[in-house]
């Protein structure tokens, strides 16, 4: 459940924070790009926070993907799949 | 002359953001204490102007590092917070020098009445001097690729502020500016070279108006290139400031401002090959032919701003009064806002630009710059300073 | 006004250091990539570069000591000190004060600002060394110049990052017009380094070995050094000392996106170059080659050839990058550019896009000179230049009529 997974708010702590929000202003569908005015480098630099605080890397060919932070949410709980 | 005009311009320095922070400053310095709040210091009319106020004593600034400093203090504006200024969206990447420079540049636009639209944004430009941009930016950026365990685990939007060009890029994209975007990077000339740039891309028709400054800001880098290159224990404490003016030609467009603070008359820069001697002839050529192509009498040149920043050093101020052929007032912009390197020039025309003169009359300066390699500039401005702004 | 020439060239690149070398270079199409020495590279994905392993300061000198001098600063006055010995002019024939220098840069000193970094790391601020804290500021690189050379003139270094050789070579022509001086050395110096080499990566516009403008896989630059400086006079100082005249600088155009601190914008691009061929009162027809900026990334070439087709409209002229060759070589590179250019002049011969292998559909109608010189009558040159902070610098040179 993404409600109850503690890496949820650590996630819209990480993206509010690389978009420039509060972290209560970021929904789970809103578009980075479109909502938040969101570039490349700041897609980028979130996947860099992830994996420094994760240790999880996702490649950055899945950017295009990762729209949003529920996007964000599956890709980090996919990629962490095989290492624990 | 050039036939170019200021018609606005701000500070960010210690004293705080604007002219009118800047103008306290310096009252309460001349007087050395403070005043009520809105008092000007005055002079006696007849007497040398304007007095050079005594040494001001450098603030706690251990908080804005989480390194070490070699000394508690700086010249710092401690509490200078962008997101007062600019709210938090498009500013929270930005590094000091780049928040500096692009508050002072809005401060700027305000003050002399600019308002950016669409009819005018292509004719506009910023130039803005520096040392190496954020030496912070750039040096915290190699250690993030010698220190993380993947060299390349690098912040991407972090990365512009590791270009030199950064402030005046990102004041560019705040205000809408797309005329010509320069920085220019030569430290202690850096002002005075950016002067020359704009007035030059004005005179030449490039663009209507510039906005033109320079900016350092105080990082741990800084305070600890100031304690290791200066003198043994007694180097002149690190500042920061950011200064900015707006340029325009003298029968401008309506929209570039109403005022006329200063008319930037002429600029020369030279080069002494090793410094030393060949800089003292440099220097005192550029002022030569800075008060030849400006028209005027050498003898009514009033105050020399000069970049000195040790106690006992006439780097400057020797080869201007030597080219001057008299000993005018001078006036060093460290002793109030410590070493500041690519905007003390600026630093320097503002102070002037602020301080009230015994009698409302318009007075000529003289800048000078130099740094330690030889390089020399020189400029002599029509200011009318404190009340000042006439009506074009 | 004056009118203003170029006399004399100074390439200090990966596939050349003198005119000679650097002409053979672009005729033969050559590659200056490398795998990176200059530090270490072996964390990184990415690890080759266009350095100048050939670069030996002490042969090219003859005032300053390497050793007092940066990198960059190194290179930019080994290349003005060739520009000057390319020309034929005997200094002691023009007023110390006539003569001055601009140089562009992206990074200044930054093999210094790395030194010093790891010192900091190594054992904390107050470990770095105050003689290469001396050397750190970004004016020393036009310093460097006019010290080699010993000119008394203007020494200014810009730092309009990659597009800053274009702004050097654009301020000097202004001072040449209006009389300030009579001989100017402008251009940009920059060296590889670590920082820009993970930055670029970060962004994802890092190549590996071959880096290929305009072509349909294109997938990024490679980073690459060097010093890039032109002598500049009057018309009529190089005319009076019976000077080799290779072009004419015509003028040039510069703006600012005000958009995107990275992203390269279209419609300013197109505007840039408007305004260029208006300042140099020339026609968009009048453009036999464009020296690209043409980093390789598929954004940049696909922005810019774009902006090309909406000026040029249905008469493209040739279009080619030597960042294929040499790297994208940062705050130098529209110097080399410009330095091309004006050989394509006086050679008559267009340089080549080179490790290019499939037309991009999106392009249709762009011709990058693939891979091979080509022999051409080349009278007019548009030389681009862009930057981060959307800094946009085109230069134009003409065959002197």
């Amino acid at each position: 459940m993404t409600q109850t997974d503690p890496r949820m708010a650590e996630l819209r702590d990480i993206v509010a924070e690389v978009l420039e929000l509060e972290p209560e202003e970021l929904t789970e569908t809103g578009d980075f790009a479109e909502d938040y005015q969101a570039d490349s480098l700041r897609a980028i630099e979130i996947l860099a926070r992830i994996d420094k605080k994760f240790k999880i890397e996702i490649p950055q060919s899945e950017l295009p993907q990762l729209s949003n932070l529920k996007a964000v949410y599956d890709a980090v709980v996919r990629h962490s799949a095989g290492q624990a | 002359m050039s036939g170019v005009v200021i018609t606005g311009w701000s500070t960010t320095s210690p004293a705080g953001v604007g002219r009118a922070a800047l103008a306290d400053r310096l009252a309460t310095a001349a007087t050395g204490d403070a005043p009520p709040v809105g008092a000007t210091a005055t002079v006696p009319a007849g007497s040398a102007w304007p007095v050079e106020p005594p040494p001001a004593a450098p603030v706690d600034v251990t908080e804005l590092s989480d390194e070490p400093l070699p000394t508690p203090t700086g010249h710092a504006l401690v509490d200078f917070d962008v997101r007062a200024h600019l709210g938090r969206k498009g500013t929270s990447f930005y590094d000091r020098a780049t928040a500096l420079a692009v508050v002072t540049c809005g401060d700027a636009l305000r003050d002399a009445a600019v308002e950016v639209d669409d009819t005018n944004r292509s004719r506009l430009g910023v130039v803005l001097g520096t040392s190496l941009g954020s030496f912070r930016s750039t040096s915290d950026y190699t250690r993030e690729t010698l220190v993380q365990d993947k060299p390349y685990l690098v912040n991407p939007v972090l990365f512009p502020n590791t270009v030199m060009n950064c402030a005046a890029g990102q004041a560019a994209i705040r205000y809408g500016l797309r005329g010509i975007n320069a920085t220019v990077a030569t430290g202690p000339l850096a002002f005075l070279d950016a002067l020359r740039y704009g007035t030059n891309a004005i005179s030449r028709g490039y663009v209507d108006a510039m906005l033109v400054g320079a900016v350092e800001e105080f990082s741990p880098h800084r305070a600890w290139t100031t304690w290791l290159t200066g003198r043994p224990g007694r180097a002149t404490p690190t500042g920061e400031a950011a200064a900015v003016f707006l340029l325009t030609r003298a029968d401008q467009p309506g929209w570039a401002g109403p005022r006329r603070e200063a008319e930037v008359l002429a600029l020369a820069t030279g080069y002494g090959p090793g410094g030393g001697a060949a800089a003292d002839q440099a220097l005192a050529g550029c002022v030569t032919r800075a008060v030849r192509r400006a028209g005027v009498d050498p003898a009514e040149v009033t105050c020399v701003l000069t970049g000195e920043t040790d106690p006992d050093d006439t780097d400057e101020f020797g080869p201007a009064c030597a080219a001057l052929g008299h000993v005018p007032a001078r006036m060093r912009v460290s002793r109030l806002f410590g070493r500041c390197d690519a905007a003390a020039g600026g630093l320097a025309l503002a102070t002037f630009l602020a301080s009230e003169p015994p009698e409302p009359a318009p007075k000529l300066a003289l800048l000078t710059g130099r740094s330690p390699d030889g390089g020399t500039a020189a400029a002599i401005v029509r200011g009318w300073p404190g009340a000042g702004a006439s009506d074009r | 006004m004056n009118r203003v020439v170029v006399t004399g060239l100074g390439p200090v690149s990966s596939i050349g250091i003198g005119v000679s070398a650097f002409t053979d270079g672009l005729r033969e199409g050559r590659s200056g990539i490398s795998p990176i020495s200059s530090f270490d590279a072996s964390g990184f994905p990415r690890r080759n570069a266009g350095e100048v392993p050939g670069f030996r300061p002490g042969t090219l000198l003859r005032r300053i000591e390497a050793a007092r001098w940066g990198r960059s600063g190194q290179f930019a006055a080994a290349a003005a000190r060739l520009a000057l010995a390319d020309s034929g002019l005997d200094p002691a024939t023009v007023a110390a004060d006539r003569a001055g220098v601009v140089v562009g840069t992206t990074s200044g000193e930054s093999v210094v600002v790395e030194a010093v970094t790891a010192q900091q790391v190594e054992a904390g601020f107050g470990a770095m060394d105050p003689e290469l804290l001396g050397q750190v500021p970004a004016g020393r690189l036009a310093h460097a110049v006019s010290t080699e050379l010993e000119l008394a003139g203007e020494s200014l270094t810009l730092a309009t990052a990659c597009s800053a050789s274009n702004y050097a070579i654009g301020y000097a022509y202004d001072t040449l017009v209006t009389g300030e001086a009579d001989v100017m050395f402008a251009g940009g110096a920059d060296s590889v380094c670590r920082w820009a080499h993970a930055g670029f990566y970060r962004l994802g516009a890092l190549t590996a070995d071959a880096c290929s403008p305009f072509d349909r896989d294109r997938s990024g630059i490679l980073t690459g050094e060097g010093g890039a400086i032109l002598m500049l006079e009057t018309l009529d100082h190089a005319r009076a000392r019976g000077a080799r005249i290779y072009a004419e600088v015509l003028g040039y155009g510069l703006n600012c996106d005000a958009n995107h601190p990275v992203a390269p914008d279209r419609a300013s691009i197109a505007a840039c170059m408007r305004a260029a061929h208006r300042n140099a009162s020339i026609k968009p027809e009048d453009v036999d080659y464009v020296c690209a900026h043409g980093t390789g990334t598929p954004a940049n070439d696909s922005v810019e050839a774009q902006a090309i087709f909406d000026v040029f409209g249905d008469r493209v002229p040739p279009v080619s990058s030597i960042k294929s060759m040499i790297g994208h070589t940062m705050g130098a590179a529209s110097g080399f550019g410009a330095i091309a250019g004006t050989l394509a002049i006086a050679h008559g011969f267009l340089p080549p896009t080179i490790n290019w292998a499939n037309p991009d559909p999106a392009l249709a109608g762009l011709d990058p000179v693939p891979n091979t010189a080509r022999e051409a009558n080349v009278r007019v040159v548009q030389n681009n230049g862009f930057a981060f902070g959307g800094n946009n610098a085109i230069v134009l040179i003409g065959a002197v009529e």
